[in-house]
């Protein structure tokens, strides 16, 4: 309980700091919004002249698209790999570990307290006019409703976990350029966040459910706009609780790690 | 200036390229890596497309290899105006920390100087992967290009280095105003490119005229690529495509006009 | 003429007053109201060639802005500045031949290479012929030792090295007039003894003109005959340090460990700091003796131990603003 207490403190921080610096979270979303009004028009070009495209309308498509832009809008709060990576190198985080908390948890928590500010104050408002505006798909049962923020949730604990990983590979890595575009790459293809898995080529769908990737966008935009119902949308909500387990596990290993690595050699 | 200034300056050039070279080769796994990195982002962003038109074959009239090769002319010239502009959009952190001062105190052009200050070699992997990227899409869309269309195609690849360029420029002279630059690089020029990876057509029509005759994005891929693959533009001539090199030597001078005036302005008003 | 002339000298800064809350971010990035701030005013000074002067002062006093404007980094607001003939920002190149600048607390050389390569490189930036080149080098690496680092990249250098690279790389190119910024900040006391006794070679053998700006007021006694202190942007004293010694250093400060914690009452001298039972007290000595002081000291309290301590530059600097009394 006192734990939470000292983390949920670190989600106070953050949102205050956040307050401080309310411009950069007006200028992210700034770019947020060219790249919503990008995909908004390459979608609408490519549904031009037709009706539904593998059983999905483009009303469909484009709340797909503006959902999924508001979960990126969201993620984009928390820290960046670069930022991970840079902390590493700095030795911030080795400093860190000798403070009486858990490293992933504060970082989280932190993130956590960023997201609040930004959702609050940018994401929500900008969102809810834009669902208004162009009379979007929006859930329509309060139990879509749940089963869409539960799943973005489990979106959101695996790519910061995954992240994260990814992050703490600077450990071991002098230059991390090429995991960087792995991990850039996977999670703009993979997840699902600008184009669905359902107009991938079988074989690269069928890859695609097997990487975590798709537990971060996909799931959750797919139940937003009603495309992922009954039976199919409790198994992929159970894959994102696995994806989150594993990934989860692997972020602990390569942690403890790369904790030993600090007390060894003086990070 | 004289000749023999010119001399020495492109002298100077290459031996401050030489340097920063081999201050990039001392992380050599990085070295590479960071060549390799930015190819494959590059290559993601071509199956991220080809995914795209799997299931819907066209996008504005554009066929996969057309795409592919609209967004490789941009990744090309881009390419080039990596190597010797992309620092400029950290400038904001050379002022901020003070290192900015130490262009002013030797005896060089603070331009020339601080554009020699890094060659990218990092850029090679855009290189990479465009000029493979255009070499494919060549053979796949069976083009023969008669001698004046390797002109228009030169001009496209010079002029988009200057006008990208220019821009970075522009965005590093917003520093000297406001010790702000980095975050407009990746708030503003990082969408608009992204953008320009597609065929302009796409967008609504003020969008279409802000990047033709304002920032002249256009003329990096979209007119000249028209030209090239013979579409039609649908409303201006598609010779337009062929300016490209005219378009960015003007507004490379512009930018660069506007880098000077807030060099004034910063040794004026200090940071 | 000297080699700097500096007349009536100002330098005012627009600095954009932060709106606040939301809207004012906004309202800001359109529309920015300024506030002027001063940090040069009305300075003059000359400087013969040949010359060592400390430039001090407190922090924001106007030191770098000054050195700025005098190695044409920035525009003078009023008043002219000439160095070896030329007016700095207006022929900025030439004038960077003339000059060497170190600023302590950023490297001027380039962070990624071993350090051997930013000479090689400044030998290109300024055009020194291979003979000039060798003769400076030699000189260098035989005084501050460079060649312990030549092939470190100046990242990896210690702050001590680092200072002596820049300072080697200022003077490559024969410079008449060398700027130094902090020079000695945050080296040990070997490090600031090694550089202190460059700087007087160099100004001794080659005639060298340094400016000198610095916390360390042992930087000053050891190196310069002439100070210019400012504060506040102005000129407060102009001349040696002996005048200013004369003036103000006639106090002296006894420092008292009593038995125990006392309230001490005593005449001709003034209780300037109190830790437990540590006491500083200072007096003129032409007012009283020391003799005299200890004396009534210990008919108060007993005393355990005592030194007296001699005035240093930096004290009688912190008297002077203290007074607010101006010698020049």
């Amino acid at each position: 309980m006192r734990q939470l207490r000292l983390y949920l403190e670190f989600s106070r921080k953050a949102f205050q700091r956040s307050a401080a610096y309310r411009f950069d979270a007006w200028t992210r979303l700034f770019s947020n919004v060219i790249f919503l009004f990008m995909w908004g028009f390459i979608w609408f070009a490519l549904y031009s002249g037709k009706g539904d495209v593998e059983g999905v309308s483009f009303e469909s498509m484009l709340s797909y698209i503006v959902v999924s832009q508001m979960l990126q809008g969201v993620h984009g709060a928390g820290t960046p790999l670069w930022e991970i990576q840079e902390r590493v190198r700095t030795g911030d985080i080795a400093m860190e570990m000798m403070r009486p908390y858990d490293y992933p948890t504060r970082s989280l928590f932190s993130d956590f307290g960023n997201i609040a500010f930004h959702f609050l104050t940018a994401v929500l408002p900008l969102y809810v006019v834009l669902f208004a505006l162009f009379d979007l798909q929006i859930p329509t049962s309060m139990s879509q409703w749940i089963l869409f923020l539960l799943s973005a949730v489990l979106g959101y604990l695996i790519r910061y976990s995954v992240e994260l990983t990814f992050g703490l590979l600077t450990f071991w890595l002098m230059e991390t350029g090429g995991v960087e575009d792995i991990f850039y790459f996977s999670i703009s293809l993979f997840s699902g966040s600008v184009i669905p898995l359902w107009f991938f080529p079988d074989w690269l769908e069928t890859l695609a459910y097997f990487l975590p990737f798709q537990g971060i966008f996909f799931v959750p935009n797919s139940i937003f706009v009603g495309q992922l119902t009954g039976q199919a949308l409790i198994e992929a909500m159970l894959m994102q609780g696995i994806w989150l387990v594993v990934s989860y596990v692997i972020l602990r290993w390569v942690w403890s790690r790369a904790a030993l690595k600090i007390v060894v050699q003086g990070g | 200036m004289s000749f023999s200034s010119w001399v020495r300056g492109t002298r100077l050039y290459f031996h401050m390229v030489a340097a920063s070279i081999r201050a990039q080769m001392q992380y050599r796994y990085g070295f590479f890596m960071n060549i390799l990195g930015w190819a494959m982002s590059y290559a993601g962003t071509a199956v991220t497309m080809w995914v795209m038109l799997y299931s819907f074959q066209s996008l504005e009239g554009w066929s996969f290899w057309q795409l592919i090769f609209l967004f490789a002319l941009a990744v090309l010239s881009w390419g080039v105006c990596v190597i010797f502009f992309f620092h400029f959009r950290s400038l904001d952190q050379y002022i901020l920390n003070g290192t900015f001062d130490r262009f002013l105190v030797r005896p060089i052009h603070p331009f020339f100087h601080f554009m020699a200050m890094k060659f990218d070699v990092g850029a090679f992997g855009q290189l990479l992967f465009s000029i493979a990227a255009v070499t494919l899409a060549y053979i796949q869309l069976g083009l023969d290009w008669p001698f004046w269309k390797w002109g228009v195609f030169t001009s496209a690849v010079i002029g988009g280095t200057l006008i990208q360029g220019g821009i970075l420029v522009l965005i590093s002279a917003i520093a000297f105003w406001t010790t702000r630059s980095e975050r407009f690089y990746w708030v503003v020029m990082f969408p608009a490119k992204s953008m320009m990876n597609y065929p302009l057509s796409l967008y609504p029509r003020a969008i279409q005229w802000v990047v033709t005759f304002i920032l002249p994005f256009a003329f990096v891929n979209y007119l000249p690529a028209l030209l090239l693959l013979d579409k039609p533009h649908p409303s201006f001539s598609s010779y337009w495509g062929a300016f490209s090199f005219a378009v960015g030597l003007v507004f490379f001078s512009i930018c660069y006009q506007i880098w000077m005036m807030g060099l004034n302005r910063y040794k004026s008003a200090g940071s | 003429m000297g080699i700097i002339d500096v007349n009536h000298l100002s330098k005012q800064y627009f600095i954009a007053k932060r709106q606040e809350g939301m809207w004012g971010a906004v309202r800001s990035l359109f529309h920015r109201e300024y506030i002027t701030k001063t940090a040069v005013e009305d300075v003059s000074f000359s400087i013969e060639a040949g010359e060592m002067v400390g430039y001090i002062g407190p922090n924001g006093a106007g030191k770098s802005t000054t050195i700025k404007m005098l190695t044409g980094i920035l525009v003078p607001s009023a008043g002219d500045v000439t160095v070896g003939g030329l007016v700095p920002y207006r022929e900025r190149q030439k004038n960077a031949r003339q000059i060497g600048v170190v600023f302590g607390q950023r490297s001027q050389l380039w962070w990624d290479l071993p350090t051997i390569e930013s000479f090689e490189l400044l030998k290109q930036v300024y055009a020194i012929s291979d003979q000039q080149y060798r003769k400076n080098m030699d000189t260098f690496t035989e005084i501050l030792r460079l060649d312990e680092f030549y092939q470190t990249p100046v990242r990896q250098l210690s702050l001590g090295q680092r200072m002596r690279a820049d300072i080697a790389a200022s003077l490559l190119h024969d410079p008449a007039i060398l700027f130094l910024d902090e020079p000695t900040i945050g080296l040990d006391v070997v490090a600031k003894e090694r550089m202190r006794t460059f700087i007087q070679e160099m100004n001794q053998e080659r005639g060298i003109t340094v400016i000198l700006t610095t916390h360390d007021m042992a930087d000053i006694e050891r190196l310069c005959k002439r100070m210019i202190l400012i504060d506040q942007g102005r000129v407060m004293y102009d001349g040696g340090l002996s005048k200013i010694r004369d003036r103000f250093g006639k106090s002296r400060i006894l420092i008292v460990d009593l038995e125990k914690d006392t309230q001490l009452q005593v005449q001709g001298a003034e209780l300037i700091r109190s830790e437990g039972n540590r006491k500083w007290l200072r007096f003129n000595r032409e007012e009283i003796t020391a003799a005299q002081l200890i004396q009534q000291v210990s008919i108060q309290a007993d005393i355990q131990d005592l030194s007296l301590e001699e005035p240093e530059i930096d004290s009688i600097i912190r008297q002077m603003y203290e007074e607010g009394l101006s010698v020049g």
